[in-house]
């Protein structure tokens, strides 16, 4: 732990005074490419001992606020097409009605319609898309995250059609047209194959936390290990009621709400 | 007899120590912990993985092998013959490789081989 | 024998090259599919799936039916249909071609097709449909084509033939069956999510095919002179009517589990297609259209003299392939993404590019049933001469 952040500081340090020379030198221009950083699994990962999980307190979450899908989408370069055909989306906000259709609607009071609910991919532990993808593109992980290989989709849309949650996107064009401030710490997709939430895979391995869990200003999403049952949202998921979405369906999620 | 008696005396210490552990462990999650899983490794990116030679002529399967190991079994962590250890990635040839915008596609356009690596990833161009 | 495909009349060589435009027409299209990307179709984050998909649904029905002449044929030895199982072969074999080239036409990634095989995943029902498929286009062609060889130097097939024939008429249930399978299997589509979609989907697609067979075999009497026989074809119209009988009632039974249940998931995908959601009624006329056509074919090919009068018979079987290739294809892929898994009700209308690139798989379809029959037609005259 000790030698993990010595070490982090110290590389920092060291860059930060060779881009500052550079930069100050005009040798090297500012300098922002995701420089090989610390993995955080060394070995090989036993499959199944980690699960994933997201529990987002809705009652938390404000009216207008966009700034959880804001930073998932810049981070992860998720392009704006600008138009609902197109439309690629890992993490959005919807009425209740939408994200819940078949909880009880009748009735419902005027705050929690009011409020407005995330999406997302559910990673479920049961999960239809990871089943109906012919070449193992979709697969579930090691720790639960349904995990997509760009490089294996061979874009059928099979698992756009399974999964019950609409969390998959197409890209029906080339998405490096619509990125509109793309970031160097993350690959883009390419036209042709489908792409979707992946729990910030790529933060994980550097030990943070995903993006919308950090950026959300109210702590409304609390991001950790289900199986673990001292993690956090373990703790959260004992104390309070929580939903998921369409649980009759047994695709059981990995993503929970507080309503 | 004897024997009985240790065997207590150590089942006691063990309990004693993971009691002791255990509240270690509830002070630390008050600071709220890094999602580290495994220990971590020194990485190295400051020399190539392996002589320019080889890499010339097999960069193709060491690319082919990091993708699959490091997508699919989340093994990111290669390490190299001498022991040195480095993250699979792209951005670990570019640590170096970017010096030269031209690196991946001199060769390229002269063997008119097309990967299809930037469409997705970034190239040595397209380095900040 | 496929030399027999290059002789031929001059509206023969007009309906070639008519063909070939068209196949042409259809790949510049696809071409430009294949740079600007699915964005050029009508299809989107809602509708994933559209026009293509339809396509490949309704013809692996198509190419499924022809075991409705090689079963009674090779089963039951109903001498009537010894010169139209060929044709029903053949068909079969350009059904299932063209079926395999819409799923080729819809992918993102067209060049990663041989992932299926490099990755096979046992628990995806895309690699069972493509090796069915496969085997079925395998089956028909090697078969049908033996057969033709053998007839035209007078000798028995070889004894390999018959055991293939015979294992294709139980492939050709399993082609489709898995086809229901794609859809039957998904949590949340809930109007593919039944198990009379399978039934239903046999029933369909032999009620289509025979209707279908019943056409081209008066549109080769017509070109060619060469007769299937009135025989023959009587007894596919009652095939066509009892497996569209059977068509309906599946449809009937849906309609009352949905709507008497009143379980919103299960009927609100009928509910769109056939009355209208929230206002939107974008299918509401084309499935009137195809239920109202198909019941009315089936009336007419219930009542034996209309069945036997050829003008009737054109016009209940081209009216039970529209309603069929409406219900399958429009009502069945489309209707399944409406409401869409957020509850949203999309519209759905295929560009020009999308309707250029399949008429140009039709167009290929074609193209390789008119050789292969101009095969069969030479053969079978040369035979009677």
């Amino acid at each position: 732990m000790m030698n993990e952040q010595r070490r982090e500081f110290i590389k920092k340090t060291a860059l930060g005074v060779l881009v500052g020379l550079g930069a100050a030198s005009g040798l090297v221009p500012a300098f922002s490419l995701e420089k090989t950083v610390l993995p955080v699994w060394d070995e090989k990962p036993v499959p199944g001992k980690i699960r994933w999980g997201m529990l987002i307190d809705t009652r938390k979450c404000k009216e207008g606020c966009q700034q959880c899908a804001a930073a998932c989408h810049h981070a992860h370069n998720v392009p704006d097409f600008r138009n609902k055909k197109d439309e690629i989306k890992w993490l959005w906000q919807n009425p209740y009605q939408k994200v819940f259709p078949t909880a009880s609607q009748q009735f419902v009071s005027k705050e929690i319609q009011d409020r407005s609910y995330l999406a997302l991919c559910n990673h479920c532990a049961e999960s239809p898309c990871t089943k109906a993808c012919p070449t193992e593109a979709t697969f579930k992980r090691w720790d639960g995250i349904v995990a997509m290989d760009y490089h294996r989709c061979i874009g059928c849309r099979f698992c756009m059609a399974a999964c019950p949650y609409g969390s998959r996107s197409f890209n029906w064009q080339d998405p490096r047209t619509a990125i509109h401030d793309p970031v160097t710490t993350y690959p883009t997709r390419e036209q042709g194959v489908v792409e979707k939430c992946n729990f910030c895979s790529d933060r994980l391995v550097k030990g943070q936390q995903p993006a919308c869990t950090e950026a959300c200003p109210e702590q409304a999403l609390t991001f950790g290990d289900l199986n673990d049952p001292r993690s956090d949202i373990r703790l959260l998921l004992e104390a309070n009621e929580t939903m998921q979405r369409k649980p009759e369906l047994g695709t059981k999620p990995s993503v929970f709400y507080i309503i | 007899m004897m024997s009985k008696k240790l065997l207590w005396i150590f089942a006691v210490t063990a309990m004693m120590l993971f009691a002791v552990l255990n509240v270690f462990r509830k002070g630390e999650a008050e600071t709220p912990p890094p999602l580290s899983v495994h220990k971590s490794v020194a990485i190295d990116s400051s020399k190539c993985i392996a002589p320019a030679s080889f890499m010339r002529a097999n960069h193709m399967q060491v690319l082919y092998e990091w993708r699959n190991s490091s997508v699919r079994t989340g093994n990111r962590v290669y390490i190299a013959s001498n022991g040195s250890k480095y993250e699979k990635s792209l951005n670990t040839c570019l640590g170096c490789h970017s010096n030269n915008r031209l690196f991946c596609f001199n060769c390229h356009s002269y063997a008119n081989v097309k990967p299809k690596c930037w469409n997705c990833h970034l190239s040595p161009m397209e380095t900040p | 024998m496929i030399e027999k495909a290059l002789k031929g009349n001059r509206s023969y060589w007009i309906w070639i090259a008519f063909l070939i435009a068209v196949i042409a027409n259809g790949l510049s299209a696809y071409d430009q599919q294949r740079w600007f990307g699915l964005t050029v179709t009508g299809m989107g984050r809602d509708i994933s799936w559209g026009l293509y998909i339809a396509q490949f649904t309704f013809l692996v029905g198509v190419a499924a039916s022809a075991v409705m002449v090689v079963l009674p044929y090779y089963l039951h030895h109903q001498k009537e249909f010894a010169k139209t199982v060929i044709i029903g072969e053949f068909m079969a074999v350009s059904a299932t071609l063209m079926s395999m080239l819409f799923i080729l036409a819809d992918m993102g990634r067209p060049d990663r097709l041989l992932n299926i095989m490099l990755y096979p995943s046992p628990h995806s029902m895309v690699f069972w449909d493509l090796l069915v498929l496969s085997g079925y286009l395998l089956m028909n062609l090697v078969s049908s084509w033996a057969m033709l060889g053998a007839e035209r130097k007078g000798v028995p097939p070889k004894a390999w033939v018959k055991p293939l024939i015979y294992l294709s008429i139980p492939w050709a249930f399993s082609v489709h069956t898995v086809t229901a399978f794609l859809y039957a299997g998904m949590p949340g589509r809930h109007l593919w999510l039944t198990a009379v979609l399978a039934p239903r989907f046999l029933a369909s697609a032999f009620a289509a095919g025979t209707a279908l067979l019943i056409l081209v075999s008066l549109i080769l009497k017509r070109t060619t002179g060469f007769d299937t026989g009135n025989e023959a074809r009587t007894k596919l119209a009652v095939l066509a009517t009892y497996t569209g009988l059977a068509n309906f009632f599946f449809l009937g039974t849906e309609f009352f589990t949905a709507f008497y249940s009143n379980v919103p998931a299960h009927k609100e995908s009928l509910q769109y297609l056939f009355f209208g959601l929230e206002g939107k009624c974008q299918f509401v006329p084309l499935m009137w259209f195809s239920l109202i056509s198909g019941v009315a074919s089936i009336i007419v090919l219930l009542v034996p003299a209309l069945r036997k009068s050829t003008p009737w018979l054109v016009g209940a079987c081209s009216a039970l392939v529209l309603s069929i290739w409406i219900d399958k294809g429009v009502g069945l892929i489309l209707g399944g993404f409406v409401p869409s898994p957020l509850q949203d009700i999309v519209q759905y209308t295929p560009t020009a590019t999308e309707i250029f690139v399949t008429l140009g798989i039709w167009g290929i379809g074609i193209l390789l049933l008119t050789l292969l029959l101009k095969v069969v037609v030479a053969v079978k005259m040369e035979k009677e001469q």
